[in-house]
């Protein structure tokens, strides 16, 4: 398929998207083009400007320059028409409201809604239906938001930090009921600061570091984005750690940590120079690695 | 506009007491103690207005001004809260949310003007009935400015300071507007500005029909001004936000 094809089924097609506060570049230049029935990751350190890009990806802020089009319309028409929707991060429910009166609110205002118990249902508080906000759990009130997210039947779900105020468990029962809604074809994107849901749950990875895509692809490429991998071995008495394929050392006593670009030449190298070293142990790099190396930039 | 938010929205303000007590209760119970205070209400004003009856409709237009002013407090918790952003992912437009709002304001404030009547002809306030609808009608309709004012607030208040510049807009219309003191007694500079007020003007057109020298024309001139005025405010401010 041509560029303009895919752009043209897109579920999302971001293209020179643009946003700034004062001095500020918040997304500076973002091009993403998301296929119907993905599920991607949108990961990057805070201030990376996901929650911009989402802000403008629904229709909540207007960029400065770019064109948005979700599944070929205005991120507006899309919202009206039900196709997007989106569980926001600092999204409120109202106090002196009930679960099932907030929920079926929000039903009553789109045009094509799912039963208001089908969406409890899905979101896994139908036992909550006749509760006060205000007397909900912080993991009680994001399943709220779901539903919320959920009862307009959208082909295009947003997820900004969806299980930030959530435990464990909590977070584990969240991605089954996500899954099983992703399982009937939904695109999903979501905003994370977890890596591991990244990985677990996610077709595809964007990272974003100051406002800017700087990967994109699945987990397993964006992993190997930053190539290599890690040794680590005890060496009573090493001196000279000057090995090939070794990019950086770390000591601590006689237990050493060194970063590979070939693991291969170094153990070789390692092994030949210091006979005694023991329990060596060779790991690849993981997602977190890859955030850190491609994210980090920031945090110097 | 959408009924079902209207509904929720008539639900959850009936539901809270603060609401119940300030705009539907207090009006009255302000009413029943100006009246003993006054002693037994045979009195006239020089107006010719009989004194309960005149009192009847300050304090019914105090209710008018206390029900939407509450509103608009609302308003301003909610964007705190960001309520109105989940708003905005569904089809219901910045119109639809601000006449929902409108409107709700409008029927909030209802009770307490009638039960300010009620208590009135229990304390023996005598009109016939057109007057009476009239009279209802009129403090009714001149709900519309503090409506729209209560909106404008909650459109541009944060929610702590909310509960100041309620405190300070139902102290400026309510005092200045000659509510508490009447405007025939104020020095010239003062009943200036209580005659730029649309309270002042909405209690002149519920006294017309029973005291003459009413400017009628100017009353509901000065009342579209601000009408006019604090809708223009309200349309932009919403614009702004969203």
């Amino acid at each position: 398929m041509t560029e303009t094809a895919v752009r043209a089924g897109a579920a999302v097609a971001l293209s020179g998207l643009r946003k700034r506060f004062g001095e500020v570049r918040a997304v500076d230049g973002v091009d993403l083009v998301i296929s119907p029935g993905e599920v991607v990751a949108l990961l990057g350190p805070n201030g990376a400007g996901k929650s911009t890009t989402v802000d403008m990806l629904l229709g909540l802020s207007v960029p400065d320059a770019g064109e948005i089009r979700v599944f070929g319309k205005s991120p507006r028409d899309a919202v009206v028409a039900g196709q997007i929707s989106a569980m926001l991060q600092s999204g409120a429910l109202l106090d002196d409201a009930t679960v099932a009166e907030v929920v079926g609110l929000i039903a009553a205002l789109h045009l094509k809604p799912m039963p208001v118990a089908q969406a409890l249902r899905q979101a896994g508080i139908a036992d909550l239906a006749g509760r006060r906000c205000t007397k909900l759990s912080g993991g009680q009130k994001q399943r709220v938001r779901f539903a919320l997210a959920l009862v307009c039947e959208p082909d295009l779900l947003v997820l900004d930090e969806p299980t930030v105020a959530m435990d464990v468990e909590t977070r584990r029962a969240f991605w089954q009921q996500m899954r099983a809604y992703t399982d009937t074809g939904r695109t999903v994107l979501f905003a994370t600061h977890y890596l591991d849901e990244a990985e677990e749950y996610a077709d595809r990875v964007v990272l974003m570091r100051s406002g800017r895509i700087v990967a994109d692809g699945s987990v397993a490429q964006v992993r190997a984005t930053v190539s290599g991998r890690t040794l680590r071995a005890v060496v009573p008495g090493a001196a000279d750690l000057d090995l090939p394929g070794v990019r950086a050392v770390e000591r601590r006593g006689d237990q050493i940590m060194l970063t590979c670009s070939d693991s291969d030449a170094a153990v070789r190298a390692l092994l030949t120079r210091y006979p005694h070293a023991h329990d060596i142990e060779i790991t690849a790099l993981g997602l977190e690695d890859a955030f850190l190396a491609l994210t980090g930039e920031d945090n110097r | 506009m959408n009924t079902r938010f209207l509904g929720l929205e008539l639900r959850r303000a009936v539901r809270n007491g603060r609401y119940l007590i300030f705009t539907v209760v207090l009006p009255s119970v302000m009413f029943v103690l100006f009246v003993n205070l006054y002693g037994d209400g045979e009195g006239t004003f020089p107006n010719g207005l009989p004194v309960t009856t005149s009192l009847m409709m300050n304090m019914a237009l105090f209710g008018v001004m206390a029900g939407p002013l509450s509103i608009g407090a609302r308003i301003a918790v909610e964007r705190g809260l960001g309520w109105q952003r989940q708003l905005r992912l569904t089809p219901l437009t910045g119109a639809g949310y601000l006449t929902t709002k409108g409107a709700l304001g409008m029927l909030v404030g209802l009770p307490g003007i009638l039960l300010v009547c009620v208590i009135g002809a229990v304390e023996g306030v005598r009109m016939d009935a057109p007057h009476w609808f009239g009279v209802l009608a009129t403090l009714w309709l001149g709900a519309i400015p503090f409506v729209l004012l209560g909106i404008v607030i909650g459109l541009i208040a944060t929610p702590d300071g909310m509960q100041a510049v309620t405190g300070l807009a139902s102290m400026l219309f309510g005092l200045l507007g000659g509510i508490w003191i009447p405007a025939d007694v104020a020095p010239a500079w003062l009943a200036g500005i209580m005659k730029a007020l649309p309270t002042f003007w909405v209690k002149q057109l519920t006294q017309a029909p029973f005291v003459s020298g009413v400017d009628v024309k100017q009353a509901l001139l000065v009342i579209a001004l601000w009408v006019a005025g604090l809708s223009v405010i309200a349309v932009r401010r919403y614009r702004a936000q969203n």
